[in-house]
């Protein structure tokens, strides 16, 4: 049942009850599911220690604490490091020591840094904004949202505010033509991972979620498992090239439609899921041959042409009446044109694919290569759909590489009116980022994998709680956002790009970088 | 042939003088667009404009009216005002003005110096572009000029070019040609503001385009009843800018042909380098206009014949290559080496009309791209006036036919042929055309392949003049007793084998007769009626001798009673006692849930959009909620997505279709029956979950794509890329074959523990109605491709089906549970189309086989790339 509930950052939004706090609030801890969670320092404890349990109190962040009448093993996770060390000065015993963790220096990538990882943790553990000690805004690629920077006007100029209530909710149909109008309560939802490609637990904790935050998260291509059916208002069945899966009853039962036409991180190769991942269930999801790979070919064999994809429209159309149509597109150079067509084909949702995203299962080569950087794609997408008069019409979605709230508001500001996840929710449930997604059995983790076994590993209750939580600490970081910019609402910062600096044309560079995000 | 080429090369020397100063070439095309829709006919006697009308309306979901045009071939001099000697030797240079003031200052730099104008004229138009519902761009002013150049000008280009060796009029259509480039360039090209644009420029033809749809054309013109021998038509679906430009729209021209144009290229870029190193620029800036250089180059200034044209368009590749004879191997690969930098790369479909002055014939041409990636439809229609047809959906043919024989009663609504071409192949090469020769008064048209194989009609048939009032018969009195009897003992089946048995017999006369006395006893019962509309339609359905009888007047006679006893049927609110009910457009609020006895809806679905929300489609499912299950929807112009949106569990609901029902019919459905009366068009049962499809005719593209199940029957072929993807357990018959890719990436299991097969029986009728083997049961060059489960039987006894076309599957002996597997479902198509298995499928040049020896069994095989480590899936 939905009700209108008030979070503790003051704002509205609907959901279950049974997932409330008494407060109100939807966020509960959800700690790391295995024993010993990677953290960035390790602090150690001697046999010299007493248990006087001054650490307990000093510790500000719930790194030591009682077992028993032990102490539990320090939740290392949870240290800021040497900034603060106050329990190892205050040991009266000394101890306690402090040093980095050399494994933490191995995990990530430029990317998705060690920083941006375990920030992610921290958030879909506690559902906060992770301490400043992290960096959990940007990665370090050097490009693309790395390089961008908010402009925030001094908290003295009057705009700053902190009064009232801040909307981050977003529509989806904008085009007023009869059929419902559908918003969000967050400017994300989930994107498009098969039945295949991660395992039901997983499906189901990302569906939970979108039904708490009044959002949506999306099937892939790879059927509609039955266990989602209490989710159907909160799923967008995905038609993508292969049609697996896809039936009548599978595009009548939601209220988003989308089709993908290609996936930023792979434009041009279709899909292809190994013949190892095909085990009996994802092959009787699809209804093809356990063992044998799936292929998804490029493109849809019936849409050669804009006229084609019209008709395509229509079709989904035609089977659910209520619908909205979304499209998702990788970002060739004629990205523009694309869109601007989508909108003549009756879409409600052009949403870019960038080439920053996809899982281990795309190609390295062709990840980053192949399309153009999101970045890119948005603003030309936005300007020339206010050029052809239509951009109030359409609701611009972008993917491909979201990684933090501040790449999402990023890409706000460029010109979207909302962002997908994709990697940074599987993240959020304890992926390392190997990049092993599609080989064997799938994942170590038990996230991208179909095996019965391994994927016993996710409890999908916890799974929900760690997205909710995700959400959550995105959440409070938009409002953050939208009150140091002076806004009430996600929508106003659309297309300002004026409250965007890029790095490379900044002369005065340390004052920015000491800026946020 | 080195002087052939010198002569090539002088007159693209003679272009380098055009090209000075321009800039660098475009990197992409500006002007965008998705695919449109495309007719065309041709006709051995002048028709009027107001045919191409109806089609292009048909058609309209193909464009979205910003940029429509039509052009049109051989026309009558006194229509025009000038003598038959201008009309055929002179240019008819039709000047397209976006901005008057620019008519002096293109008169007196370009025609008045340089030709000698013997009409000039403003085309008539009429008074106010707004009495047009929908037309909110005004259409260009177009002035034409009849000219010829100047003989002094005409010296001095040749002497300065070097032309001398070949004839002054192929050099005056160069001239005539490059003064053409010139006003473009100015007035249009190089501008910020366009100003003006030639047209056209060749003899006797003609090219019109604005900014809205291509029958506005026809009405703002005033063309209604302006005759012509060829007309087409392009509905376009720009999607870029919020201005347009006529000069963007299709037909383009080269000098004496109009090229129209369904498709994207890829190698845009490509194409332009091409054209660039042989003296050509592209000044519009689409597709469509290098489409029409490339034709123009390789025409008139390379002078190779057509058949080489169509190859260095859509080169053959693979096994159609392969299996051409070994000289034109040698031929095509020279081409290939030399042209592929300017072969048009993407899913793309021509129509071209030409005039050929040299040769005193006219054509209409339509080419396919080498893997039929764009819709395509031609259609012959034999007897005293002839007339051949190119079209992107069948229902625009349907509806030029409709058109033309509601004025001229020699034409017939039916067609006597419909088909499609295979592109890029050794068997048809992907083009046909259609050309009509000799002088006025004995035209006669004919229509070839690529290779110059005729397109055979039956001869000796004729049409049957519907006007002719039906008068009472000789064997009146027999007939009726057997009609009588049949009626009266419920048994359709036997009244249709006495028809059939004795139609080649009758005169038009007699039957129309008989079918008006089915028609009165429709109107008896509903026992009767339904008796009679069993018996019209399995003459509808099946296929028999007509003999001097055209098929396609006995359909049409058999379709018109049909639609009689539809229409007669009470309307919806009506009391009445009968089973069956009827509604339209118009009465479509009547809608309601059917009453105790009422059980079949009759729906007239010609009125209804072909998409959207009040779409038939829609209708249905509304009705299907409110409680009915029994459908007849007739009248169907191209109207999509049939039987869709009913949702799972609609087992008992049966649609029966009749009329030319459009694309993603039975798309989804999961349980109910369908039965298309007719040809059907792409996109069929895609995602098809449960259910049953009988298509009394052909299938279109991409049949069946990602389908589950359900049982399908389709008597005749299915076009390009059937069952790709499909996985479940999809039982299937095709009779016909298939044009290539059939079931690619096929995932159906193990067919014989429950999984899906298709079995291709690659037989044909001829036209007595007999069956006769294809002349090979499947002539494409991939088969099963990559092929996980899931079975093809196919009819193939003299084992003409070649491992190279298998990728993916193998041959094995058809065992006795493959053989009783199948046979429930031969039986089952025996019962449909009344092919038997005993007496034609098992019969092998006469002499009965075993099953082991007619059928093969392709299977798939464990490819490695299948079963490999490398992987990107989402």
């Amino acid at each position: 049942m939905n009700q209108e509930g008030t979070s503790k950052t003051g704002r509205n939004f609907r959901c279950e009850d049974l997932m409330r706090n008494k407060d109100g609030s939807v966020v509960k801890r959800a700690p790391s599911r295995f024993r010993n969670a990677i953290a960035k320092y390790i602090v150690r404890r001697t046999q010299g220690c007493s248990v006087c349990g001054t650490c307990i109190r000093v510790c500000p962040f719930g790194v030591h604490e009682y077992a028993g009448k032990k102490l539990a093993r320090p939740r290392e996770h949870l240290c800021i490091g040497p900034s603060c060390a106050r329990c190892i000065k205050e040991c009266p015993n000394g101890a306690l020591s402090l040093v980095s963790n050399p494994l933490y220096e191995t995990l990530g990538d430029c990317r998705w840094t060690n920083d941006l990882i375990t920030s992610t943790w921290f958030e879909a553990e506690t559902g906060e904004v992770p301490p400043n000690h992290m960096e959990y805004r940007v990665g370090d690629s050097g490009g693309g949202f790395d390089r961008l920077r908010f402009r925030f006007p001094k908290e003295e100029s009057g705009k700053y505010r902190t009064d009232g209530e801040v909307s981050t909710s977003i529509q989806l149909n904008k085009r007023r033509d009869g059929r419902p109008e559908i918003s969000i309560d967050i400017p994300m939802y989930g994107g498009g991972m098969s039945f295949g490609s991660i395992s039901l637990p997983i499906m189901l904790g990302r569906a939970k979620a979108a039904k708490v935050w009044n959002t949506f998260t999306c099937t892939g291509e790879g059927g509609y498992p039955e266990e989602l059916s209490p989710y159907d208002d909160h799923v967008i069945t995905q038609v993508a090239t292969g049609l697996f899966g896809v039936r009548e009853q599978t595009i009548q039962r939601v209220r988003v439609v989308e089709f993908k036409y290609a996936q930023g991180a792979k434009p041009g190769l279709g899909g292809h899921l190994l013949g190892d991942k095909v085990t009996q269930d994802v092959a009787s999801m699809r209804e093809a041959v356990t063992g044998s790979s799936l292929f998804s070919p490029f493109p849809f064999h019936s849409v050669y042409s804009v006229e084609d994809h019209k008709k395509h429209v229509d079709w989904i159309k035609e089977i659910n009446p209520r619908a909205l149509i979304a499209v998702k597109v990788s970002t060739p150079t004629d990205i523009d044109m694309v869109a601007v067509g989508s909108y003549y084909a009756g879409a409600h949702i052009i949403h870019l694919d960038g080439s920053y995203g996809g899982t281990g299962a795309a190609p390295d080569i062709a990840k980053k290569n192949i399309a153009m950087p999101i970045e890119y794609a948005i603003p030309k997408v936005h300007k020339f759909l206010i050029e052809e008069g239509i951009r109030e019409e359409m609701t611009l979605i972008a993917s491909g590489g979201i990684r933090t709230a501040y790449d999402a508001a990023k890409a706000i500001a460029l010109g979207a009116d909302g962002v997908v996840l994709g990697t940074t929710e599987l993240v959020a449930l304890e992926c390392v980022r190997c990049g092993n997604c599609e080989s064997g059995r799938g994942c170590a983790r038990g996230i991208a994998t179909t095996d019965r076994e391994l994927s016993q590993l996710v409890d999908v209750e916890w799974a929900a709680q760690r997205l909710i939580n995700l959400y959550s600490a995105w959440h409070t970081q938009f409002v953050d956002i939208l009150n140091r910019l002076g806004m009430k609402s996600i929508q106003e910062l659309v297309g300002r790009t004026d409250c965007l600096i890029h790095l490379d044309y900044v002369e005065n560079r340390i004052e920015v970088d000491r800026g946020e995000g | 042939m080195e002087r052939r080429l010198s002569l090539a090369n002088r007159i693209i020397e003679s272009r380098e003088r055009l090209l000075r100063d321009l800039p660098p070439l475009p990197s992409c095309k500006v002007e965008v667009e998705g695919g449109c829709g495309v007719i065309g006919f041709i006709s051995s006697i002048p028709v009027s404009g107001r045919h191409i009308f109806e089609p292009s309306i048909q058609m309209h979901n193909r464009g979205n009216g910003k940029g429509g045009g039509i052009a049109a071939v051989g026309f009558s001099s006194k229509e025009l005002g000038v003598t038959q000697d201008i009309l055929e030797n002179d240019y008819m240079i039709q000047v397209a003005l976006l901005d008057q003031e620019v008519r002096q200052q293109i008169e007196d730099e370009y025609i008045t110096p340089f030709l000698n104008v013997d009409e000039g004229m403003r085309l008539p138009t009429i008074d106010d572009y707004r009495d047009i519902e929908g037309l909110k761009t005004k259409p260009p002013d177009v002035w034409r000029y009849f000219a010829r150049v100047k003989e002094e000008v005409l010296e001095r280009f040749i002497d300065e070019n070097g032309l001398h060796d070949i004839s002054p009029r192929r050099a005056e259509d160069e001239f005539i040609y490059q003064n053409s480039f010139n006003i473009n360039r100015k007035f249009y090209a190089s501008l910020g503001e366009k100003k003006a644009f030639v047209l056209s420029h060749g003899r006797n033809m003609m090219i019109l385009k604005i900014v809205g749809y291509a029958e506005q054309v026809v009405r703002y013109y005033k063309l209604e009843d302006f005759k012509a021998h060829i007309w087409i038509a392009h509905q376009r679906y720009p999607t870029k800018g919020r201005v347009w430009h006529p000069g963007g729209a299709h037909p383009f021209s080269g000098l004496d042909e109009a090229l129209v144009h369904n498709g994207d290229f890829a190698n845009y870029y490509s194409v332009c380098e091409y054209l660039r190193q042989r003296g050509i620029f592209p000044l519009f800036l689409t597709d469509t206009e290098v489409s029409i250089l490339l034709f123009d180059l390789w025409n008139r200034v390379y002078n190779y014949p057509l058949e080489y044209i169509i190859e260095a368009m859509a080169p053959t590749t693979e096994l159609d290559f392969d299996s051409l004879p070994p000289k034109k191997k040698r031929i095509y690969r020279a081409i290939q080496a030399t042209h592929i930098h300017g072969s048009p790369d993407g899913p793309w479909f021509f129509i071209i009309a030409r005039n050929e002055p040299y040769k005193h014939k006219m054509q209409l041409i339509g080419i396919t791209d080498t893997s039929m990636l764009r819709p395509q439809v031609f259609a012959i229609q034999d007897g005293e006036v002839q007339i051949g047809l190119i079209c992107s959906e069948k229902q625009a043919i349907d509806a030029t036919l409709h058109s033309l024989a509601s004025e001229d009663k020699r034409f017939c609504p039916i067609a006597d042929r419909y088909w499609n071409a295979r592109g890029g192949s050794h068997t048809d090469g992907g083009a046909f055309i259609f050309t009509i020769d000799g002088k006025d008064g004995e035209r006669g048209l004919t229509c070839t392949d690529k290779f110059g194989k005729v397109i055979e009609i039956p001869e000796g048939q004729t049409h049957c003049d519907m006007t002719i009032e039906v008068t009472i018969p000789s064997s009146n009195i027999l007939i009726e007793d057997k009609l009588k009897e049949c009626f009266s003992t419920n048994n359709a089946l036997s009244l249709f084998e006495y028809i059939k048995d004795k139609i080649s017999g009758w005169d038009y006369n007699t039957f129309r007769w008989c079918c008006g006395k089915i028609q009165e006893l429709a109107s008896i019962g509903d026992d009767y009626k339904g008796i009679a509309i069993e018996v019209l339609t399995l003459l509808n359905d099946r296929r028999y001798d007509t003999a001097k009888k055209k098929q396609g007047s006995i359909l049409h006679i058999i379709r018109e009673t049909l639609y009689k006893i539809f229409s007669s049927t009470p309307i919806i609110s009506q009391g009445s006692d009968s089973c069956y009910r009827f509604i339209d457009w118009r009465r479509r609020h009547l809608l309601q849930t059917p009453r105790h006895g009422e059980k079949i809806l009759i729906i007239n679905a010609s009125d209804f959009p072909p998409e959207g929300e009040e779409c038939d489609a829609r209708f249905i499912v509304e009705a299907f909620h409110l409680g009915w299950k029994r459908f007849i929807v007739y009248g169907y112009k191209g109207q999509r997505f049939c039987g869709c949106g009913l949702g799972p569990n609609t087992e008992g609901v049966r649609i029966d279709v009749y009329g030319s029902p459009g694309d993603y019919l039975a798309s989804g459905i999961d349980g109910l029956e369908i039965r298309v009366h007719n040809s059907a068009q792409d996109q069929l049962g895609q995602i098809m979950k449960r259910g049953k499809l009988v298509v009394f005719g052909d299938v279109g593209q991409t049949f069946m794509y990602g389908a589950k199940g359900g049982e399908v029957y389709v008597l005749g072929n299915a076009a390009g890329r059937p069952l790709i993807n499909a996985v479940g357990r999809p039982h299937v018959v095709i009779n016909g074959t298939c044009l290539d890719y059939l079931a690619e990436s096929f995932m159906a299991g193990d067919p014989l523990a429950g999984g899906g097969f298709v079995i291709l029986n690659g037989i044909e009728f001829d036209s007595k109605g007999r069956i006769q083997e294809q002349p090979t049961p499947y002539p494409g060059g991939n088969l099963f491709s990559l092929a996980s489960g899931g079975a093809i039987y196919v009819r193939d006894p003299h084992r003409k089906i070649r491992d190279e076309q298998l990728n993916g599957g193998e041959f094995v002996r058809l065992t006795p549970l493959d053989w009783n597997l199948i046979l429930p479902y031969l039986q089952e198509n025996e019962r449909l189309f009344g092919i038997s298995i005993e007496d034609d499928l098992l019969v092998v040049d006469g002499i009965k086989r075993g099953p082991e020896e007619v059928y093969r069994k392709v299977r798939a095989i464990k490819l490695s790339v299948l079963t490999g480590v490398e992987d990107f899936g989402e």
